[in-house]
């Protein structure tokens, strides 16, 4: 698991140079999805929609899913960060390579999960519905972030470290001023991950009634109206590489200056 | 709410077993014939594209952007042409697949040191001649770390694909949300969860001694 440490750094040009920021490349992502949602628009205005089609491929049906897919996905991932990043960073204060190995290991096991197990389990011992969907998206991207946190942290040159102590940092400062700016590209890289997973998954979250745009795309199947289907899946498709564009925005915005 | 009893899910797994069995050949199978095309169709691409910047970032960004899209929403895009069943799941975990693999095929590639390029060209090999009897040997444990990865991403999308009727252990897993609030609930989504994450963690191990055994001899450490 080496060589790709994020499956959705998608152009790989973090080759450490800063590059300028608004670079025409930037703008290929949401070109592309403007591009795919007016087809999808035109698509739909050019084909008679039949009642059950009318029900559900309307604006306030649609930005009702939206909504719930966005929020399911928004706060999963800020409870993730709230409770991940803190715990991989004072994980990586113990010096205890038990504990990290361990960690580590679970991490890896998590990883091998799949997440609809994960959520319909926890729907079967405790509850259908939106609760649930969050624990389970929780639990199942906590992992991972702990996992970039506790690996950024560790991946600081020991000599960096020993010329920041050289200096007459406390430990407290050599965290705060030097292993975290430069554990921030590594964790943000965990945290994008976890947020394109959460838009994944929150689409799956409707087998287990918690809404969402997976709503659309499970009536279009049941109902064999392929246009329910299919805007469902464009619209989380769209969600899913928009949400990525974002996060690789605030990506190279955070990154420390310098390197 | 179910109530777990491990004396029924013994008695499950025993009445049970060749039903389970079938499915992990199932899941096995759908993941390796994937990985063998995701290999071909990868490595092939990688081979192309390795030394064309253009090509190459264009191809990367293109299977990124195939990596990003949720596996629900990929298997309903393509039910509309290739209906339910396997075919939609073969081809929605190749293109989950081929991230990784092209990825680590170029940089396997890329990473050869020129000066072992030049003394090969030295020795009268064309450029055909270096990408297959030099360049590719050495990549290849690197092109296999991307097929592992590819592997552990997809025994786990190979479990929603049983929604759209594909084959595996998404089965079971599908079948204990449908029996919501029966005896065995539980127990079927926990037999097929618990068989992914074993499939993955299997798989995994045996990766490191396929590429182990693969490996060029003078390159083994």
């Amino acid at each position: 698991m080496t060589a790709v440490t994020s499956p959705n750094a998608s152009t790989g040009y973090a080759d450490g140079v800063r590059e300028r920021f608004f670079t025409p490349r930037r703008f290929v992502t949401p070109l592309v999805v403007v591009i795919v949602l007016g087809v999808l628009l035109f698509w739909l205005s050019s084909i008679q929609l039949d009642s059950i089609e009318k029900r559900t491929l309307n604006i306030d049906y649609i930005v009702n899913r939206t909504r719930e897919h966005l929020g399911l996905t928004i706060v999963a991932s800020a409870l993730v960060a709230i409770l991940a990043i803190p715990t991989g960073i004072a994980l990586s204060r113990t010096k205890s390579r038990v504990v990290r190995a361990l960690v580590l290991g679970i991490a890896n096991i998590g990883q091998a999960t799949p997440a609809i197990g994960v959520i319909i389990l926890l729907a079967i011992i405790w509850q259908t519905g939106y609760s649930t969907a969050l624990v389970a998206l929780v639990v199942y991207s906590f992992l991972p972030v702990l996992r970039n946190t506790l690996i950024g942290i560790q991946q600081v040159d020991e000599n960096v470290r020993e010329s920041a102590r050289g200096m007459g940092m406390t430990p407290n400062q050599v965290l705060r001023r030097v292993e975290l700016p430069l554990a921030v590209p590594v964790i943000l890289a965990g945290l994008r991950t976890s947020l394109v997973f959460c838009v994944g998954v929150a689409t799956v979250a409707t087998f287990i009634n918690a809404g969402g745009l997976g709503d659309m795309i499970v009536n279009g199947l049941k109902l064999q109206r392929y246009p329910v289907l299919i805007t469902g899946a464009v619209l989380v498709a769209c969600i899913a590489l928009l949400i990525d564009w974002v996060a690789s925005l605030a990506e190279d915005r955070l990154r420390p200056r310098g390197t | 709410m179910t109530q777990f009893d491990f004396g029924r899910l013994l008695h499950f797994w025993e009445t049970r077993g060749p039903d389970i069995v079938g499915l992990v050949v199932e899941h096995i199978s759908v993941v390796a014939v994937s990985l063998l095309i995701a290999m071909i169709i990868g490595v092939g691409v990688g081979m192309l594209v390795w030394d064309r910047p253009l090509p190459r970032s264009t191809v990367i960004a293109a299977a990124g952007v195939a990596l990003t899209i949720p596996s629900l929403a990929m298997l309903a895009l393509l039910i509309p042409t290739f209906g339910l069943g396997w075919t939609p799941t073969i081809i929605a975990l190749v293109m989950y697949s081929l991230l990784p693999i092209v990825r680590n095929t170029v940089v396997g590639l890329r990473e050869v040191a020129p000066a072992v390029m030049e003394s090969a060209t030295g020795m009268g090999m064309n450029k055909f001649t270096v990408l297959f009897r030099v360049q590719l040997p050495i990549a290849w444990p690197i092109i296999l770390t991307g097929v592992r990865v590819a592997a552990q991403l997809t025994i786990g999308v190979a479990a929603i694909a049983a929604y759209v009727a594909g084959p595996g252990l998404g089965t079971f897993i599908f079948r204990g949300l449908s029996s919501l609030g029966s005896v065995n609930a539980l127990n079927f989504a926990l037999t097929g969860t618990l068989g992914v994450v074993l499939l993955a963690l299997i798989v995994d191990a045996l990766f490191v001694a396929i590429t182990r055994y693969s490996t060029s001899k003078g390159l083994r450490a």
